[in-house]
């Protein structure tokens, strides 16, 4: 029922996709629709289907955007995958009127915290995102919340373009679902909302101080630190924080081709929270891994891309092994972001446990993917 | 944790306190999408504005990527001129980014009538612009009407200096006249006047100054060229004997090599763009152009 609901509603937007372009933007928001259908090969034993190669719809998503008036635009993403229609985002944002250059964002929307955890994953020149960010940042496939957002640009002399913002945050996506211990006075024996009172909200916060340079006319470099923290469980009243410091560097090495680098370190510091069934009480240990990743993409004409990444980082468990993974991708774009072909592969290497007799086999993972839009195409940000 | 949200929100409470508009002395200060937009600026403008533009002429106006270095001029800035028509929507990032909420934005087409404007568009039909083309100030007739749309917006801004404004306009019009018939002139003394373009940026030009586009390189605006359809521009140059492929120089030059090897007609690089955003310059830049195309000037090239 949920599926044919879904579907409708997907018939009802293309329609109006193709019924109304001209006047997109207008009186109707810009809309884009977005489809990501992949294929994939992967030797992990844990897949479904281990060394097969798999077809899958991917996410369609479709975006609406618009000013709501000449202060605030309003920004919608649904996605309808396999498992259902979902907001992804939602949010409306002051551009101007608020006094020195302030400006305020609310709703549902993928957090401004590091650097690729705000892009959506067609926006990315690999699949799937890097191991590290999945195992440090809260949410399941990306660290996406309600909150208010307040964001300053700061004057400085010259085209230096230095940004402060902070979040506050509902903090749902930090919740950790605590291990049973069996025991008959774990309190998790009258369910999680009962016991570690999982439901309750907590707030989370976001700050993020982020620096652009520019180097010639069109080159240029960003830095960025931010930190974010909340409680991961209510009733034992642990928290997890994470820690980021990016860069990002931009070279034009042509008027058609350029060299982008991407690198993010992450810093987790979470509490672990446990129950002491003799003395009736929460335990807390604490895990402070650290990790992450790099990659180079170079567009050597405004058709074909490739590139590599690498990354290595500590698992989030109390030996804190150190895994790898190496990749490399390419692409191609029939015209912009209209039609592109996607082909990647990732190679993970776990660490090797404390006290495991042998080493964990690599897991490697090939996706071709295909991404296709159709509607406004909005211009490219650094 | 909280010490670093605290420093933050006292970084951020200090820098609204002093974050004023940091204006040139006395002087407006006006940002254009492009520098043909800045250029009719700085004439109408005169010493009373200070302009600088975001795209340069070297490279592809229709992508601009959107630097948070452009926000922060843009910021400062009074006045944004908008190319409009679809062509550079790009600037609204950077408007909306500079959080200027002080910022006049003018959309220069606001008076154009603009060329080939479809009856109905899809993207089967490659980057077509659904308002008509966008690459309108490539007849300096409408960089006339562009230059008053500019006097009218710093009258309002500066209605002190209105009057200066609203001469200096006329005077434009007056020198884009001139540049027209300048123009034409030198047009109707070339053999042949039929050219081949790379993009469909140079319909404007051609209108104004009677040249005939008799094909493109891209098969539809956005698609490089096709084995298939550059052998019908083979064709094509051959039967009318098309002496000019005037190309901008951001666009791969395989096309413009086998065309020239084929058919020996001269390939024009130039920039749908002048050089500056300097007084001067936008009208310079036809001359240049159309010495170009009539192979009265050695070099081959324009920015």
């Amino acid at each position: 029922m949920s599926r044919r609901f879904s579907l409708a509603i997907l018939a009802v937007l293309l329609a109006a996709v193709g019924a109304m372009p001209a006047r997109a933007g207008v009186v109707n928001p810009d809309i884009s629709v977005l489809g990501q259908p992949f294929m994939r090969w992967t030797n992990d034993g844990s897949d479904p289907s281990p060394k097969r190669v798999t077809f899958d719809q991917g996410e369609v998503e479709m975006i609406y955007d618009a000013y709501l008036n000449p202060y605030a635009k309003g920004f919608f993403v649904a996605s309808l995958a396999s498992d259902g229609f979902a907001l992804e985002e939602g949010y409306f944002t002051l551009v101007r009127g608020l006094p020195g250059g302030l400006a305020l964002k609310g709703g549902k929307y993928r957090v401004n915290f590091g650097k690729l955890n705000p892009m959506h994953p067609h926006a990315v020149p690999f699949a799937e995102r890097p191991h590290v960010l999945a195992a440090y940042l809260p949410g399941d496939e990306a660290f996406n919340e309600t909150g208010l957002s307040i964001s300053e640009r700061i004057p400085l002399p010259g085209t230096f373009s230095l940004t402060a913002a902070g979040d506050v945050l509902q903090g749902d996506s930090f919740r950790t679902p605590r291990e049973f211990s069996g025991a008959t006075n774990d309190p998790l024996i009258a369910g999680p909302e009962t016991g570690d009172r999982s439901a309750e909200s907590r707030p989370a916060f976001v700050g993020l101080l982020s620096g652009f340079g520019s180097i010639g006319e069109r080159s240029g470099y960003e830095l960025a630190v931010s930190g974010t923290g909340g409680t991961n469980n209510v009733a034992a009243g642990t928290r997890t924080k994470v820690y980021d410091a990016a860069a990002k560097l931009k070279l034009w090495t042509s008027a058609n081709s350029y060299l982008l680098i991407q690198s993010e370190v992450l810093k987790l510091d979470r509490e672990k929270a446990g129950w002491d069934s003799v003395n009736s009480t929460y335990t807390v240990t604490r895990v402070q891994p650290l990790g992450g990743y790099l990659y180079a993409d170079y567009n050597f004409s405004p058709r074909y891309d490739a590139g590599v990444q690498y990354e290595r980082f500590q698992q989030p468990t109390a030996d804190r092994t150190w895994d790898q993974a190496f990749g490399a991708f390419i692409g191609l774009s029939l015209m912009e972001e209209t039609t592109s072909f996607r082909l990647d592969w990732n190679r993970l290497m776990p660490g090797t446990p404390t006290g495991a007799s042998e080493d964990p086999k690599a897991v490697d993972t090939v996706t071709m993917r295909v991404i296709f839009s159709m509607g406004p195409h909005k211009a490219h940000q650094f | 944790m909280k010490t670093i949200f605290r420093t933050l929100a006292a970084v951020v409470t200090l820098l609204v306190l002093c974050a004023v508009p940091c204006l040139a002395a006395g002087k407006l200060r006006v940002a254009a999408s492009i520098t043909d937009l800045a250029s009719i600026a700085g004439l109408v403008g005169g010493d009373q504005v200070e302009v600088f533009t975001i795209a340069r002429p070297t490279s592809d106006v229709h992508h601009v990527e959107v630097l948070p270095s452009y926000m922060v001029q843009v910021s400062r800035a009074t006045v944004y001129l908008k190319v409009g028509l679809g062509l550079d929507q790009w600037a609204d990032g950077i408007i909306d980014g500079s959080r200027n909420s002080k910022l006049m934005v003018v959309d220069c087409s606001k008076d154009i009538t603009p060329l080939e404007k479809p009856t109905s568009v899809n993207a089967s039909m490659g980057d077509v612009h659904p308002f008509g083309n966008p690459h309108y100030w490539l007849d300096p007739r409408n960089g006339a009407i562009v230059a008053k749309e500019i006097a009218e917006a710093l009258a309002q801004r500066d209605p002190a200096h209105a009057r200066a404004y609203e001469e200096r306009a006329e005077a434009f019009a007056k020198a884009a006249e001139d540049t027209y018939e300048r123009g034409r002139k030198l047009v109707a003394g070339m053999p042949v006047r039929a050219i081949f373009t790379y993009h469909s940026s140079w319909v404007y030009l051609a209108n104004a100054f009677g040249l005939e586009i008799a094909g493109t390189a891209e098969p539809v605006p956005g698609i490089p060229p096709t084995a298939k359809h550059l052998q019908q521009l083979v064709d094509i140059a051959k039967q009318r004997k098309v002496p000019v492929l005037l190309q901008e120089p951001y666009f791969s030059d395989d096309a413009g090599k086998f065309l020239s090897r084929q058919t020996g007609l001269r390939v024009v690089k130039a920039s749908p763009s002048c050089d500056g955003p300097v007084a001067g310059s936008y009208l310079t830049h036809f001359d240049t152009v159309l010495r170009l195309i009539a192979g009265q000037s050695s070099d081959a090239h324009a920015n």
